[in-house]
């Protein structure tokens, strides 16, 4: 077991210490600077405001002197200083205003508003941060402000409908399932291969699913570790898009960057707030189903169509075995329920002005709409520590998460049943209360609720930054993080999901367990060089990256227990198997730089590079180079515009360059044989693992993109628009391959190119602001366009029925749908090749689009004296395919719009014969109905994904604050889709939940 | 003072950036603690060995021999008239009961990806001991017979179900990707000269106890079943004489004990893997209740047998609910795990290799010799020798006394309606759906879009 192999590479060492000598000669830099004042001290206090309310969290600091004071919640504030001391009074979104104490001991002060003051934000970059106003790069933000308000917990669901450019879609509503996010659009044709790069305060966070397909579950997919990032604790979230910002992150920076920032402590007087919340989630929209009546008439017509008189010993529901009256909504019944939802949140903040805390510690819980008791619930921790040193020369930033995932859910989504089961099937118990089985006909489904997967994942984040200024113009950084995932689920299929007149008893109950552990760690040695001369202000950062990742997995399943009270207990299986068992490493190094420069706060160029070493690849592969060009002219401050009454803010900036992407796994280019759990005569066999390929390179992408900010009546009106144009191209794919060839796909480059375009805008207004009264509005949209712009060999590769050059990748090829014949009753499809029969491919080719055409949010946030209501609208114009429910006929129930089906010759229907599955052209036409034109349907829709309405309460109590919170979540659609939710990737699973809470938050 | 601090600044700077460059050895990485390195797999007999036995698991456990319901044992019986589906949409059954498959079946494409995968399998195999210089000439001997049998074996069922098909000889996936669909008699010379190959390389005698490994007679076995098929009576019987001749290692066995792993009619069976697993087709047919779950036995079958015929009560079991009767298939009888394995699934057996010879001599003009391998049969199953006179009489009481030694074991009802002609008249009164074209499966449609070469579909699909 090495798990931690830091020590093993003695030059990564070296290169490590190197940090650790420089910062060793910190001593020889110190000197004191601190200077003793003479004059008398004061004791100062005041009230902060903004001219009419007080405002909270301003800080206020003594100029030249390391004393530090915040207002309180109702804006008072003592501080200390000299008679001749001047106070500086700084808050965002308002005027830094200095003001001489001139002996006062009560100094009262009035900020003003700063609307141009959004421009001074820092915004992290990554390596680096940079001013709003002077980014060069596409970068876009959201903050604890709008985290706060949403009653989730996965950080992607925060950021949905909020950000230009990022798409995200919930995958299902089962608690602790995932998320799909694109950030501008599919740059790779594998479809797992689109995943951003995600970094916790500076450390790499893998989203590599865990979980195995052994303990599978509800979910659509493997179990995805970002649930471990808990939203409570964190400040702020930036999205990379373009070049400028992501090419610094080189090889692993194509699909975007999302870059997490913790809540640090600030320095002030301690600060407690607790947040607690509560509330409840149901499923947003159900199919519109048939009942036992319509149900029972599409059965008997079926049968006739198919010239069957008399009903089979099986077809329990039309045969009389079955009441025929029972009428059961299983939507109801399966996914009615009422999730219930707990958060609970605390903090500790404060400090000094040389060291600074934050404790955060929270809980959440949250139930299903499933029948049956499961939860999933989340509790974390998070400490955050700065200092620095007296002369501030030194400084270290400390930060640490850890959280605990503990997930108890069926291993099955009732989805499926719901949907299919016919409406007169038995009820789910027993006058007596036992599960009912009806004789044995039917598989009553809350069996599955026997089928539990359970899930503890422990993951912890831990990051340390040092730095030291050397000189005035030079700093030296290491960040060093660590994170370290377990992750250990369970599935077990116990003999009671069968009915128990099979007398199958606990000797075939098995289980299956899949442990998984996961160790990082990254070493970040930087440099960064400063310096203004009156050529323009120079930035200049050098570093190096280290990074090792190791993972081990070990999958069991255990058959046969005495009792099924036993099966957690695989020492108590009769049969033990190991299904897997792996070790992975995966290391990666690289060098980068920036070098900014600045003229004049007007004209700004920004240089960064990568070079990039990955183990993914084979010998003479690991290598590549990245690297952008970014340049930004603020025009507002030039003398022809300057002054403008109207446009206060404006700025083009441009941005080129390449990144890349390694995401392929671990290994992919040897050529080996892997261990396969199977035995045969004792002996564990072994399988090739794969075609060998060890040839391939990297994914390159090379971004453009030209954006325009405008800051209208002191930014009143502040509007950005940005035009991007991604070409991913050297296309790292599993190429299908026909089966002949062992396997369904190899590894390798693909001269195909792929463009992702698109234009972005933002619009934020204050709508009005006077008085107690405020309103403003922020508006996101995106129209992004995919497009294969080169494939060389369409034609003649394995892509050929999959994609279309011009055209998007998201497409579908389609038989062209002409509608019902009035003879035969059957579904018919365009003939294109005009061969007399309906065949593949020639037949199915017509081009769907499924990827959004436009789609975006509105928020707005009105406030009224104390009372403030935030909602977001987000919407997305789209297409996307219906629920497929099999051929109308079979002992399954359909939508009730299938009732008005063709019954004899001479109907005009919009739907096909009945058929008991006899009619092979009808089940054919069925079949190809689920690939025609006429499945794919209009999925746009608008949603209020989130509203908060919170009410301050006036207490009148010094220091202490208490608001009110009322938040909701997905509680209106809008939408054509008539096949439940329209949000989904793949359908069938449970669909994102509407949730509402209320809740408190209490600061003192 | 300020040269001293400007050296030191820059003596570190210097070697820091020096050492940062000469990195590059970091993210050199070992091998997956789970995977060998091809190379490796072949210098050690063990671990060579290792990647053939996982062929024989993954026949057992996937694709077109597999005893669960997702191989022909299941599938055929269910596509002809042996079994029947129990009514659930989601019951895999059902479309090959219905006769209603689609390309996009996915038991269909199970049995064209998983047999050319394991065909792969065979293949690397054969190059990897080729190359090999740590192994000796025997033990190579024995692995690449076991290959070219395998190759074959699943060769010959591929053409069985979807016709004329590539014949995959190698692991050239440049090549393989653009292979041609080659005409049904090539394909049987391909099958013939890999069977004649491994002939000469399978010892006859078994390399381990329970004839879980394939030896000459298993080769015979499928050579003289292949020559049948092909109507080269002359040659399938001296195939299966090769097998009948050991007879002292190849005992009919009673119907009791024929299926049990020590039974010496047995000529290759499939290890369960764990101790104590019983066959796949013990637990997918066997039901303790009724209505069965998934499928039983058709009402067709089991009119058809006999009254004095013992293998309708040994080799089926009713179970009986209020009064209504449902009938499995009860050849294997361990549906559970056992303290130790009772039975395996069993690929050869020597009844078929008695009725291959008795349907050859009958063509061959050889009409006692017929009698007498039929009766063997019969009288082992409580039957009286057989009526049958003429030539076509004794053919066709061969044929209908495999419909009963031989039901629901890997098709064999279907290949033998199949290769007899007798498809549409059998079938097609009493399947519904039954249609002419049914008698090959579709190609999956990914196949046909991911190689273009293997168009045109087979007719009906």
């Amino acid at each position: 077991m090495n798990y931690f192999s830091f020590y093993k590479d003695g030059k990564a060492l070296y290169c490590l210490f190197f940090l650790g000598i420089m910062l060793s000669f910190s001593s020889l830099y110190a000197n004191i600077s601190f200077r003793q004042n003479s004059n008398p001290q004061l004791q100062i206090k005041g009230v902060v405001t903004n001219g009419s309310d007080p405002l909270p969290g301003v800080t206020i600091s003594v100029k030249n002197k390391p004393v530090i004071a915040v207002s309180d919640y109702s804006g008072q504030y003592t501080i200390t200083a000299a008679t001749d001391d001047e106070l500086i009074v700084s808050y965002i979104g308002f005027k830094t205003a200095v003001i001489a104490v001139a002996g006062r001991t009560v100094v009262d002060i009035r900020l003003e508003y700063d609307t141009t003051a959004l421009q001074e934000v820092k915004v992290n970059a990554g390596y680096y941060s940079v001013k709003e106003s002077e980014r060069t790069g596409s970068i876009a933000r959201i903050t604890s402000k709008d985290i706060e308000n949403q009653p989730v917990s996965n950080i992607l669901a925060s950021m949905q409908g909020r950000m230009a450019g990022v798409s995200i879609t919930q995958t299902t509503g089962v608690p602790g399932g995932g998320f799909d996010i694109k950030i501008r659009g599919q740059n790779s044709l594998r479809t797992d291969g689109n995943s951003p790069l995600y970094i916790i305060d500076g450390v790499p966070f893998s989203s590599e699913s865990i979980g195995a397909s052994q303990t599978g579950t509800s979910f659509p997919g493997l179990t995805s570790p970002l649930n471990s990032i808990n939203p409570d604790s964190v400040e702020s979230i930036e999205i990379l898009k373009d070049a400028d910002a992501t090419s610094i992150y080189g090889s692993r920076g194509a699909n975007g960057v999302v870059l997490i920032t913790t809540k640090k402590g600030k320095a002030g007087r301690t600060r407690y707030s607790i947040n607690a919340s509560s509330g409840t989630g149901r499923v947003t929209k159900f199919l519109n189903l048939m009942d036992t009546t319509e149900y029972l008439k599409m059965r008997r017509q079926a049968f006739a169509n198919d010239n069957i008189t008399t009903y089979g010993p099986l077809d329990y529901d039309v045969n009389g075995t079955w009441d025929q009256n029972r009428s059961t909504d299983w939507q109801k019944e399966l996914l009615g329920g009422t999730a219930q939802l707990t958060d609970i949140n605390t903090s500790i903040s404060g400090g000094s002005v040389n060291t600074q805390f934050s404790i955060n510690g929270s809980y959440n819980s949250q139930s299903t709409v499933f029948p049956g008791d499961f939860t999933y619930s989340k509790a974390g921790a998070h400490v955050s520590l700065n200092h620095q040193s007296e002369d501030s020369k030194f400084r270290l930033s400390f930060s640490v998460g850890y959280n605990i995932q503990r997930n108890n859910q069926p291993s099955y989504d009732f989805t499926y049943d719901a949907r299919s089961l016919p409406p007169n099937a038995p009820s789910l118990f027993t006058a007596d209360g036992r599960l009912n089985w009806e004789n044995g006909t039917w598989d009553n489904p809350l069996r599955n609720l026997n089928t539990e997967f359970k899930s503890h994942t422990n993951d912890l984040t831990a990051n340390t930054v040092f730095s030291y200024d050397i000189a005035k113009e030079l700093s030296a950084k290491i960040n060093i993080g660590y994170t370290s995932l377990q992750n250990d689920e369970s599935r077990i299929v116990p003999s009671t999901i069968q009915n128990p007149a099979y007398n199958i008893t606990s000797a075939s109950s098995s289980i299956f367990l899949n442990d998984i552990q996961r160790f990082s760690w990254i070493a970040e040695p930087q440099l960064n060089w400063k310096k203004s001369t009156q050529y323009g202000a120079f930035d200049m950062l050098l570093g190096a990256t280290f990074q090792n990742r190791e993972s081990s997995r070990m999958v069991q399943s255990g058959t046969g227990f005495t009792s099924n009270n036993l099966i957690y207990n695989l020492l108590s299986a009769k049969t033990v198997r190991v299904l897997g068992n792996d070790e992975t490493q995966y290391k990666y190094q690289a060098f980068f730089g920036r070098l900014n420069y600045n003229l004049h706060q007007r004209y700004i160029l920004n240089l960064t590079a990568r070079r990039d070493g990955s183990s993914r690849f084979g010998p003479g592969n690991q290598f590549a180079f990245f690297g952008a060009v970014g340049a930004a002219w603020l025009f507002y401050k030039e003398q022809f515009i300057k002054d403008n009454s109207w446009l206060n803010f404006g700025k083009i900036r441009a941005s080129y360059g390449t990144t890349g992407s390694d995401q392929i796994g671990d290994y992919q280019f040897l050529d080996t044989y892997t261990a396969n759990s199977v035995l045969y005569s004792g002996i564990t066999g072994l399988a090739p693992s794969r075609l060998y390929n060890a040839g391939f390179g990297w994914e390159t992408n090379r971004k453009l993109e030209v954006a325009m900010e405008l800051g209208f009546l002191q930014d009143r009106i502040f509007f950005t628009t940005a035009w991007y144009r991604n070409r991913s191209s050297n296309q790292l794919v599993g190429i299908p391959l026909p089966s002949t060839t062992g396997f369904t796909s190899i590894q390798a480059n693909l001269g195909a190119v792929v463009e992702n375009s698109g234009l972005e805008f933002t619009l934020r207004t204050v709508n009005f602001t006077q008085g107690s009264f405020s309103w403003t509005t922020s508006l996101n949209l995106t129209s992004p366009r995919t497009k294969l712009v080169d494939f060389p060999n369409l034609q003649s590769s394995s892509y050929r029925n999959q994609y279309r050059i011009g055209s998007p990748l998201n497409i579908q090829l389609l038989y062209n749908f002409k509608g019902v014949n009035p003879q035969t009753g059957l579904y018919e499809y365009q003939d294109i090749n005009n061969d007399g029969i309906i065949s593949f491919p020639e037949d199915k080719q017509i081009v769907r689009d499924l990827s959004p055409k436009y789609y975006g949010g509105i928020q707005n946030q009105l406030i009224y004296k104390r009372i403030s209501l935030d909602f977001l609208f987000q919407f997305t114009k789209q297409l996307n395919k219906s629920y497929p429910m099999g051929p109308a006929g079979l002992m399954s129930n359909q939508q009730q719009r299938i009732k008005n089906s063709w019954s004899q010759p001479g109907d005009q229907a919009i739907y096909q014969i009945y058929t008991t599955g006899y009619d092979k052209a009808a089940v054919t036409a069925d079949a190809l109905y689920n690939e025609s034109t006429a499945f794919v349907t209009d999925a746009s829709f608008i949603r209020l994904k989130n509203i908060c309405l919170s009410y301050d309460v006036p207490l009148n109590l010094r220091d202490t604050q208490l608001k009110i919170v009322l938040q909701g979540q997905n509680l209106l659609t809008f939408t054509k889709y008539r096949d439940g939710d329209p949000e989904f990737i793949s359908y069938g699973f449970l669909p994102p939940l509407k949730i509402i809470t209320a809740g408190i938050q209490l600061n003192f | 003072m300020k040269a001293l601090s400007k050296l030191k600044l820059y003596i570190p700077l210097t070697v820091l950036f020096n050492s940062l460059f000469s990195c590059d050895s970091f993210i050199e990485v070992g091998l997956p603690k789970s995977q060998l390195t091809t190379e490796a797999v072949f210098e050690d007999y063990n671990t060579a060995e290792a990647a053939l036995l996982n062929i024989y698991s993954g026949i057992r456990d996937r694709g077109i021999l597999t005893g669960t319901g997702q191989g022909i044992s299941n599938l055929l019986g269910n596509y002809a008239d042996e079994l029947v589906s129990s009514e659930s949409p989601t019951n895999s059954s059902l479309n090959f009961y219905k006769n209603s498959l689609m390309t996009t079946n996915t038991a269909v494409s199970g049995f064209w990806t998983v047999s050319y995968n394991q065909i792969y399998a065979a293949n690397a195999i054969l190059e990897g001991t080729h190359k090999s210089d740590k192994m000796t000439i025997e033990q190579k001997k024995q692995l690449q017979g076991e290959c070219y049998f395998i190759r074959a074996l699943l060769h010959f069922y591929l053409s069985e179900l979807f016709g004329s098909i590539p014949y995959i000889t190698d692991t050239d996936f440049r090549k393989n990707s653009k292979a041609t669909r080659m005409p049904l008699p090539l394909i049987y010379e391909n099958i013939e000269a890999d069977l004649q190959k491994a002939l000469t390389m399978i010892p006859s005698q078994y390399l381990e106890q329970e004839r879980v490994r394939p030896n000459a007679a298993a080769v015979q076995a499928l050579l003289a079943r292949i020559y049948l098929y092909n109507k080269a009576y002359g040659e399938a019987s001296n195939a299966a004489s090769a097998v009948l001749n050991q007879n002292q290692l190849y005992i009919l066995e009673t119907l009791n004990t024929a299926f049990l792993i020590s039974s010496k009619e047995t000529i290759w069976q499939l290890h369960a893997g764990t101790a104590g697993r019983n066959t796949s087709e013990a637990s997918y047919f066997t039901f303790t209740a009724i209505p069965p779950p998934q499928v039983y036995l058709s009402g067709t079958l089991l009119s058809s047998f006999d009254a004095a015929d013992l293998r309708r009560t040994a080799w089926i079991k009713a179970v009986t609910k209020n009064s209504a009767t449902f009938y499995h298939a009860f050849k294997y009888k361990e549906n559970n795990a056992t303290a130790v394995s009772k039975e395996y699934s069993i690929v050869f057996r020597l009844a078929e290799q008695f009725l291959i010879r008795a349907e050859s001599r009958a063509y061959q003009g050889d009409l006692i010799g017929a009698k007498e391998d039929l009766n063997k049969v019969r009288n082992r199953a409580g039957l009286t020798n057989t009526g049958a006179v003429s030539q076509q009489e004794i053919i066709e009481a061969v044929v209908h006394e495999r419909r009963h030694e031989l039901f629901t074991e890997q098709g064999h009802r279907f290949f033998d309606l199949k290769r007899t002609g007798k498809l549409d008249n059998v079938l097609g009164p009493i399947k519904m759906a039954w249609n002419t074209t049914n008698i090959l499966l579709p190609i999956p449609q990914s196949e046909l879009a991911t190689n273009p070469n293997l168009l045109p579909q087979n007719p009906g699909y």
